[in-house]
């Protein structure tokens, strides 16, 4: 036993090492080793391309035909909504479709991966990711969504690597402001290590390990069973503790504790100590008897033990020896962008449930690898792609395509952060209020022309923060619409599946006529005030739709209308502006 | 797949049944079923026992056994069998009843025993029974939803995580909670007719363009919750109960349960295909004893009114009523009298359509801790569900392109058990 944790540890030190210092150049001679068609000397053509070749490669094998690339009406609208959370305004849309620079998509990409609202929008997403919108048994002592919002939102701004990020959140035991809110994590699972194992696994790993039965093979299961074990052994010893005098809930740890499972079909009992999927087993340090604690638990006192397994999980389970970790990352943001993963579903990789396209999630295993987990450049090559970049407008006679042929754009449902969001924009609610603190801003400047520029301190705020807190109040007013949209606690967001309780509450709520008629909307007065029907049926398409519209629909905005005068015409313009926002256009991301 | 005629004609046909609706309204909801001239519709009512109920104070009880409890077991209508004497009005209609007391799901978690319990496997993805049967017993022309599930408000209703799985949003349980009509039935009073109208046409307008061309799935998918959402608003006085009489709200019972099975006999009756009524909660970690005197009075009293108003009304005949929760509750009874979560052997009954009635299946040992005949797997009940309503369980969906098998072939339907 000694011996073995001896050599675990003395492994693990040198693993350190090469982490810390050369595992650019470990990557980068796997990378040679195989043999892909760019050989040494040669440059290799960026990610986006190889990432179309192999898409390519595929399609010719399946004798399928892709759907041509997008429309820059499609693109504008798309990219928005996946690198911003949110659709374009009217003016961003025209202004993209009236650019006749051949590099535009480029800069676009560019241009909103640097906002704030791009980590403000992937702080949304991995909130939903993690916590899958589960409610702590005490909400009072959890930690404050608009805490961890920013906590992530903070992390995305700054494009923190995954394995930084993962290892903060593990690690977290909610004390120290550092990392804090990354506890979160632990108390919405209610720090109970079932679940915590289960999630560890489905959301870090991409690997639901208690699917056992999900198989035929038993064999598979017994080892799908032994890998469980092997990363609930790190988390069985997790403790809640209730701090009732600052009113924060803590995670405490343990120092004993062994797990013990029987196999479901060997009926063996199975001893384990942690273990990480492909990794040793790591036994505990022997400790001398009542040395085992810095902090024994108490009732008024967290337990940290002098050894902590948590501990161990979170520093060796963020690297890109765990089987299944970069391969996990990889294959979520691929989904982010291309609306479907590679492997389907994001949690479920196994033997019976293989990835499409094994030789492309290895590429963008090892990119995120030799790239440190830069997640926001793989991002960047991902909406580079072709792949990324096709219509969903299926190539003539086809009525569908395999969805993980990757052929054309899938028509995927908003989230219920996009849509709730792209209402506000699509009835000028955001633009309006950030109009007015502009405004207000710039009066508040000319006040104190003569005062020296406290200017300062505004900046000393990073940018995304400003943003945050100016998004305040609109986050409340989302809020209604995200509840109706949002799926059920605990479970992943899912594939699109609209229910009839929304379109109950898109056509009946009282809520929907003021969100679409009364101030700070400036849809229905904008469009109320252009007399002519082919430039009104202009901005209302770009505002909802993103796109300018068509002739027929120009025709039935005039039929609409034309025969009306300026002051008759709200009710039809509010008709319009309504049944747009129903529409699968609107609803979908296509 | 999707086209513009199909639209029409359920328009058209939603206009003639909300007319032929209100020349009938009496106190019976109309059936608003379009081939209601043919042979009725088979159907489904769940009666969900949420959070597990003990099978010791219900239907296999061990009196004696120092797993037993305090209560007694009484004899039945069937002679030989006895069941737990909390439930003295279902113990004089057991004859009416199929038992199964050999249940082993294995399975001890109420989310994933929820699951597995309605879908029939453990396997995700899968649609629920409602949705399933919904899906498989659906006729052309049906406008109400063919699956609605009534339940409690509850912060944690932790077992309320079925959905239609790749069947779609149509096949989507309505979730009607505290027997509240779905949200958002009327239209505010601030927005005209003519207003609703013309988003209507210009939603549909919209949608038949982008259809073009586009994979037609999804787009019609979310059409569908409109049409649903009209289907309903038309028809909300299937969700009136102020129109079931005074003596029909006594004799359910007035607690949550009672009139939600109130209700769940009206929504059958105008034509819902399934329904689940969840009754909260069984979960009894503490207290088991008492707590179950409670629920099973609940129980007990309700479930013989609707058996009897389902018989009376010819409804038993093609209406298939399952009863169980997502698991038993253990032998041992842990320091707080409670019994906790417990997989490997416990009971559920059916009663009515395509299930023999009088028969008692499976048995375990003395204290209640082992199947000793006839073990009985989730995956084989969910074939005997699906063969009792008369759909073979050994058939395929077809969704999508992709080929599913409706039941999981690993398991079998009971021959025992069906009629």
């Amino acid at each position: 036993m000694n011996a073995l944790f001896r050599d675990t540890l003395l492994a693990g030190s040198l693993l350190c090492l090469l982490i810390g210092g050369s595992f650019r150049s470990v990557a980068a001679q796997d990378e040679g080793k195989s043999k892909r068609p760019t050989q040494q000397g040669a440059v290799a053509p960026p990610l986006h391309q190889r990432i179309d070749d192999l898409i390519e490669r595929r399609l010719e094998e399946l004798k399928i035909s892709a759907a041509m690339s997008s429309s820059d009406a499609e693109f504008v609208r798309r990219v928005f909504l996946d690198l911003t959370g949110v659709i374009p305004s009217a003016r961003q849309a025209r202004s993209f479709l009236d650019d006749a620079a051949p590099d535009k998509r480029q800069r676009l990409i560019d241009a909103l991966l640097a906002r704030p609202e791009h980590a403000i929008h992937m702080a949304r997403v991995f909130d939903v990711m993690l916590i899958e919108r589960r409610i702590p048994a005490i909400t009072s002592y959890d930690v404050a969504s608009a805490t961890w919002r920013a906590y992530l939102t903070e992390a995305f701004a700054e494009n923190r690597p995954w394995d930084r990020m993962v290892r903060d959140i593990l690690a977290s035991d909610g004390t120290g402001d550092q990392h804090a809110a990354g506890v979160k994590f632990y108390l919405v699972r209610d720090v109970a290590p079932h679940q915590l194992t289960r999630d560890v696994g489905r959301l870090f790993l991409g690997v639901d390990l208690q699917c056992a039965q999900c198989h035929d093979d038993p064999r598979i299961d017994a080892y799908r069973q032994a890998e469980y074990f092997g990363i609930y052994a790190f988390l069985e010893r997790v403790t809640a503790f209730r701090d009732t005098e600052k009113n924060v809930s803590l995670v405490g740890e343990k120092a004993d504790g062994k797990t013990t499972f029987v196999s479901v079909f060997t009926a063996l009992n199975g001893e384990t100590s942690p273990q990480l999927p492909g990794g040793e087993m790591i036994a505990d340090p022997p400790l001398e008897r009542g040395k085992e604690y810095v902090n024994p638990p108490g009732p008024k006192q967290r337990g940290i033990p002098v050894y902590s397994r948590r501990n161990m999980l979170a520093e060796l389970l963020p690297r890109a020896e765990t089987e299944g970790f970069a391969r996990n990352l990889a294959n979520r943001l691929w989904a982010l962008l291309i609306g479907r993963g590679i492997v389907h579903p994001l949690d479920l990789y196994h033997s019976a449930n293989p990835p499409s396209h094994p030789e492309l999630l290895e590429l963008l295993e090892h990119w995120l690898v030799e790239h440190d987990f830069d997640m926001q450049g793989l991002l960047r090559e991902l909406a580079l792609s072709q792949t990324y970049q096709r219509s969903s407008v299926l190539p003539a006679g086809a009525a569908s395509l395999p969805d993980d042929s990757f052929a054309a754009a899938p028509l995927r449902g908003l989230t219920a952060e996009q849509l709730s969001w792209s209402v506000l924009q699509a009835t000028g609610r955001v633009e309006q209020h950030l109009h007015q603190i502009a405004e207000k801003q710039s009066a508040d400047k000319a006040k104190s022309a003569d005062a020296t520029p406290d200017d300062q301190s505004a900046d000393a705020m990073p940018a995304w923060r400003r943003r945050l807190t100016q998004y305040e109040p609109l986050e409340r007013q989302v809020k209604p619409l995200v509840a109706v949209f949002a799926g059920l606690p605990g479970q992943p967001d899912g594939d699109f599946q609209p229910v009839v309780d929304q379109a109950l509450y898109l056509l009946n709520s009282p809520a929907m006529l003021p969100l679409l008629r009364d101030p700070p909307s400036t849809l229905l007065p904008r469009l109320t005030a252009i007399a002519e029907p082919e430039p009104l049926a202009e901005e209302l398409y770009l505002s909802v739709l993103s796109r300018r519209p068509t002739a027929e629909e120009i025709a039935e905005v005039r039929r609409l209308v034309e025969p009306l005068a300026s002051s008759e015409r709200r009710q039809p313009l509010l008709g319009l502006i309504w049944g747009l926002l129903l529409s699968s256009e609107f609803r979908l991301n296509h | 797949m999707s086209n513009p005629t199909r639209l029409t004609l359920s328009r058209r046909e939603l206009l003639a049944s909300s007319a032929a609706a209100g020349l009938g309204a009496g106190a019976l909801a109309t059936p608003l079923r379009a081939n209601s001239a043919t042979a009725p519709r088979k159907q489904l009512l769940l009666l969900f026992l949420s959070g597990g109920a003990s099978q010791f104070e219900t239907w296999d009880p061990k009196p004696g056994a120092k797993t037993g409890g305090p209560y007694r077991a009484i004899s039945t209508s069937l002679p030989g069998v006895s069941i737990g004497e909390l439930l003295p009005h279902t113990a004089k209609n057991m004859h009416r009843l199929t038992v199964v007391r050999s249940l082993n799901s294995g399975i001890a978690d109420h989310f994933q025993g929820h699951y597995a319990l309605q879908a029939g496997r453990v396997a995700k993805g899968y649609p629920v029974l409602g949705s399933a049967v919904a899906k498989l017993l659906e006729r052309p022309g049906d406008l109400l939803p063919g699956y609605v599930v009534i339940r409690r408000d509850s912060p944690k209703a932790y077992t309320d995580v079925g959905d239609a799985g790749f069947l779609g949003a149509k096949y989507e349980g309505v979730q009607i909670v505290n027997n509240q009509p779905p949200a958002n039935l009327a239209p505010p009073q601030n927005v005209e007719p003519a207003l609703a109208e013309a988003v209507e046409r210009v939603r549909q307008a919209a949608d038949d363009r982008f259809r073009r061309n586009r994979y037609a799935s999804p787009i019609d998918s979310y059409g569908t919750t409109f049409r649903q959402a009209q289907a309903l608003m038309q028809r909300s006085d299937i969700f009136d109960l102020t129109q079931e009489s005074p003596a029909d709200h006594e004799r359910y019972g007035k607690h949550d349960f009672g009139q939600h099975c109130l209700l769940a006999r009206r929504l059958l009756q105008s034509g819902v295909t399934c329904v689940k009524v969840v009754h909260f909660d069984w979960d009894a970690h503490q207290d088991n004893f008492y707590w179950h005197q409670i629920r099973c009075a609940e129980f007990d009293r309700t479930l013989v009114t609707l058996l009897d108003d389902l018989d009376e009304r010819g409804m038993l005949e093609h209406t298939l009523v399952v009863i169980t929760g997502e698991m038993g509750r253990t032998p041992q009874i842990n320091n707080l009298g409670g019994r906790d979560h417990w997989g490997r052997a416990w009971s559920m009954a059916m009663a009515g359509c395509g299930v023999k009635p009088g028969v008692v299946y499976g048995a375990t040992n003395d204290t209640g801790t082992e199947v000793t005949d006839d073990p009985v797997k989730l995956g084989d009940l969910f074939h005997t569900y699906l063969q009792a309503l008369g759909i073979d369980s050994s058939s395929m969906y077809e969704v999508g392109g992709q080929t599913n098998p409706v039941a999981d072939p690993a398991a079998k339907p009971i021959d025992a058990l069906l009629a």
